[in-house]
């Protein structure tokens, strides 16, 4: 495996708190802070004016104890884990927030939120779970709510001339990642599903603009880089929230290599550009936010979720698909049942994990890892 | 069979007799008899029995006429759940032990025509499979019937079954479970899916399913269109629907299912059927308030199986039916006359209590334990109370909307969405309402979003001074929280924090 530059180094030290130092500095610049926990929330939204995204992680949480004391030990552990750093104070930095009722967890995460910790602002956005003309009007509206909501507490400009900037902007900025993404595909990669995951993890949860010249220095480093040429399989990650790059790290310590992933925080397609068509900007970030969004939630999904897992699969010569769950996560865990079938059918080897959100059980996740690899004769 | 194995199983069979014999006479009509309070009771009882019995007789007889011996003998192999449908009489003998007079026999009237009901299902799913549109549990058939389909409720059976037999659906969760469902997933999709799965469900030429009530339950019909490989509606409520905004979005999704069904089954689209089902369905609204004010006063006239379990089949199932209506006549009739004669569903009535969240399917007689150990009356639970308004039947347009609500605003579907306010108030409104003592909350172990309310809501009970109850258990897997642990919930609670003495 390739070593770590200093650039990596940045973007592990990015991840250590959310409140790094790039926020910080946007922060001090003037510029405001919002959390959001799904990938429903379209970024592009958050960017404008002074506005900056954030995505909300709980990396490094040692427990969940105050948590589990109101949302019960049987709730997914990342709305635990966001809730227990919330009570922390760890979100103290970010001046609102924005919701979606993804899940029943995500749902009763807000309304405790609010309940234990009243927040200057906090947004919950009404998702439809199905995408149509009505539901695309839905979502509109409700992104609509959100920018006048926006506007009327902060003072920040969101008209349409702002809102099509901001869009612009992420294209440029998810169009670099992509490229790096892109690097994936090669026989030998210059890059580590570990890495990529990390520098990923880093854009989310900073702002754009200051995170990108450290992506472009790492980018130059790429190129001069030598290909990745020991692995036994190329691996795909699928599943829900994965924020801790220590969980690929620890698949590609068995000789797995990680080339893609599609998961809540992954680039397929979560890094999709928007297509800028002149129209309503509201409008545009419904579509685009439904086309890059691959989430169990949406009730009709079911084959354009499990279509791009094969895609993706014959795109990258992925040779076998690790399907991470968080544990109690209804969504995932029922939907993983027909998604294993249907990829079997297929000929793709598929390895189920449930695992925590937080990272445990390294010993175990080595060893089914490992099994996987030598099940598929590699 | 070897010696030892025999010797072996006769006395594990010696072992296990009395409770076999425990289980007989809690089930027997035999048993019945002998714990009956009086001889009107007994009587009553022995109506509904051969009534009901009469109804099974008649459903096989026309079995055998419209699909022949070969087919019912194949249907009863390929369904061998409804040989369990068939001890029906023994869930009403559980529910009414310990119970005497008008209360007694509206318990023996609800099984009854629940039984009735059941029975129509399964008419539905035998005799016309052509015309058989599956329902997902939180759409009502109301629509499909003013169309002309046969209806099918898929979780049904996941419902009925271990009410009359505690361990009924076992197999069918352990089958999803190891066909890879994940285990902590709500045991009712987890039974139905399993229940798909081993092929003991019908399969209809359509599926209607929605994203209500919850995240499982939703999730579980990717599974079903999968296996059975016929077309789906999925309806789309929004999570903050009460607003004008939302009612507009989910009856232009009513309409769109409708032209669906229209599309993809035999079923038209019959408004002024429509219009009489809605108001059939009012007209059942209208009488459950009533009953609901007659048990607001001190002690109620009925209360526990005979409000809830009418409820749970009459509104979910067949509301505005000839049959459900006639069942809300009688009943209220029954209630009033004890409410006028001041005579009380039970003398025990000591404390008010709520069931908050659905009933505990496996141990549904735990409530007459609770009337008869504690003097704990059931008064309403949370899949029973509502307060939305009656369906407007002037014009397609008014059904939709209104229809629309009454769905969004359900037991349930709003307590699962929307913020915390509207699985909260309620609680709260029902403890003023009902003039409670204590609210129970049913914490299946499998719901988790009621699981993360748990926490507030001990907060704000605490802050109002309301005793709560928070009794684990598992919807329909009796394994998870065994029945004797629950009675020792149920023991704590009323000894520590209600300092209640044993009647008995």
């Amino acid at each position: 495996m390739a070593t770590p530059g200093k650039t990596m180094k940045v973007f592990e030290e990015l991840l250590e708190n959310p409140q790094n130092r790039l926020v910080e500095q946007a922060a001090q610049e003037g510029r405001i802070p919002i959390g959001y926990s799904c990938s429903f929330v379209p970024e592009a939204l958050l960017m404008a004016d002074k506005l900056f995204p954030v995505r909300l992680h709980a990396t490094g949480l040692a427990g969940t104890e105050i948590a589990d004391n109101y949302l019960s030990s049987f709730v997914c552990s990342y709305a635990r884990s966001l809730l227990e750093f919330e009570m922390d104070g760890r979100f103290d930095f970010l001046q609102g927030s924005v919701f979606v009722p993804s899940c029943n967890h995500m749902q009763r995460l807000y309304d405790n939120l609010v309940y234990l910790k009243k927040s200057d602002f906090s947004h919950i956005l009404d998702v439809p779970r199905k995408v149509n003309e009505d539901t695309l009007i839905w979502m509109a509206e409700e992104l609509k709510t959100i920018a006048d909501k926006l506007t009327a507490r902060f003072g920040v400009d969101l008209s349409d001339e702002s809102l099509r900037k901001a869009m612009a902007r992420w294209n440029d900025f998810a169009g670099v990642i992509q490229s790096i993404g892109e690097l994936r595909k090669k026989p030998y990669p210059p890059i580590t599903g570990a890495e990529f995951h990390q520098i990923v993890m880093a854009a989310l949860a900073s702002p754009k603009d200051l995170i990108l010249p450290y992506i472009l220095d790492l980018k130059k480093e790429l190129k001069a880089r030598e290909g990745i040429k020991k692995y036994r399989a190329r691996l795909m990650v699928v599943g829900g929230h994965l924020h801790d790059p220590e969980f690929i790290k620890i698949i590609e310590s068995q000789g797995g290599l990680v080339v893609a992933d599609r998961f809540c925080t992954g680039t397929i397609p979560g890094f999709k550009t928007i297509e800028l068509n002149g129209g309503s900007p509201y409008k545009t970030l419904a579509e685009h936010t439904f086309a890059k969004t691959l989430c169990p939630r949406m009730m009709e999904d079911f084959d354009r979720r499990l279509n791009i897992i094969i895609d993706t699969v014959n795109e990258y010569k992925v040779d076998g698909v690790v399907l991470e769950i968080i544990k109690f996560c209804d969504l995932w865990g029922v939907d993983s049942m027909p998604l294993v079938t249907a990829l079997r059918e297929k000929g793709i080897p598929v390895l189920k994990l449930e695992r925590e959100y937080r990272l445990g059980s390294e010993g175990q996740l080595r060893t089914r890892v490992q099994a996987f690899i030598e099940s598929m004769g590699k | 069979m070897k010696l030892n194995t025999f010797i072996d199983n006769t006395k594990n069979g010696i072992v296990r007799l009395p409770d076999i014999t425990k289980s007989f006479l809690r089930n027997s009509l035999a048993g019945y008899l002998f714990s009956a309070l009086s001889l009107r009771d007994a009587l009553v009882y022995i109506k509904y029995w051969i009534l009901t019995w009469a109804a099974i007789v008649k459903f096989m007889g026309q079995g055998l006429f419209k699909i022949g011996p070969a087919g019912l003998i194949r249907a009863l192999i390929n369904n061998p759940w409804i040989l369990i449908l068939i001890r029906v009489n023994g869930l009403a003998n559980r529910l009414v032990r310990g119970r005497t007079g008008m209360y007694h026999d509206s318990i023996c009237m609800t099984v009854h025509t629940v039984a009735l009901g059941v029975l129509e299902q399964l008419r539905n799913m035998l005799f016309d499979p052509k015309r058989l549109v599956i329902f997902e549990d939180l759409v009502p058939y109301d629509i499909g019937r003013a169309m002309g389909l046969k209806c099918y409720l898929l979780e049904l059976m996941g419902i009925a079954l271990p009410l009359i037999k505690t361990e009924a659906t076992l197999q069918y969760i352990d089958e999803a479970e190891n066909s890879g469902m994940n285990p902590d997933a709500c045991s009712l999709p987890k039974a139905t899916v399993g229940m798909v799965l081993k092929g003991h469900m019908p399969r209809g030429v359509a599926i209607v399913s929605s994203n209500m009530p919850c995240d499982a339950g939703a999730a579980s019909y990717a599974v079903i269109q999968r296996t059975y490989d016929i077309p789906i509606y999925r309806l789309d409520a929004p999570y903050n629907f009460y607003n004008e905004r939302a009612e507009k979005l989910f009856s232009r999704d009513v309409m769109g299912m409708i032209t669906w069904l229209e599309e993809n089954t035999p079923g038209r689209m019959d408004w002024e059927r429509m219009r009489e089902i809605c108001r059939g369905r009012n007209r059942m609204l209208e009488l459950e308030n009533e009953l609901w004010e007659m048990t607001r006063v001190r002690p109620a006239p009925l209360a526990c199986a005979a409000v809830w379990l009418s409820h749970l089949w009459h509104f979910n199932v067949s509301a505005g039916h000839p049959v459900s209506i006639r069942h809300y006549e009688k009943l209220i009739k029954m209630a009033r006359r004890n409410f006028e004669n001041k005579i009380p569903a039970t003398n025990n009535e000591k404390y008010r209590a709520v069931l908050w969240n659905p009933p505990f399917l496996h141990f549904v007689d735990i409530f007459n334990w609770a009337e008869r150990t504690y003097g704990v009356t059931l008064l309403n639970d949370s899949m029973t109370y509502n307060h939305h308004g009656p369906i407007d039947t002037t014009s397609p347009e008014t059904m939709l909307r209104d229809w629309g609500k009454t769905i969004m605003q359900g037991p349930m579907v709003r307590h699962t969405r929307g913020p915390a306010e509207n699985y909260l108030d309620d609680i709260f409104r029902m403890v003023k309402q009902f003039d409670l003592d204590m609210v129970w909350v049913a914490n299946h172990v499998g719901c988790k979003g009621g699981q993360a309310m748990n926490g507030i809501l001990r907060e704000q009970c605490r802050a109002r001074g309301i005793p709560l109850l928070i009794l684990d258990y598992d919807l329909s897997d009796p394994r998870i929280v065994s029945h004797d642990n629950m009675l020792r919930q149920v023991d704590f609670f009323m000894e520590n924090v209600m300092k209640a003495p044993r009647l008995n």
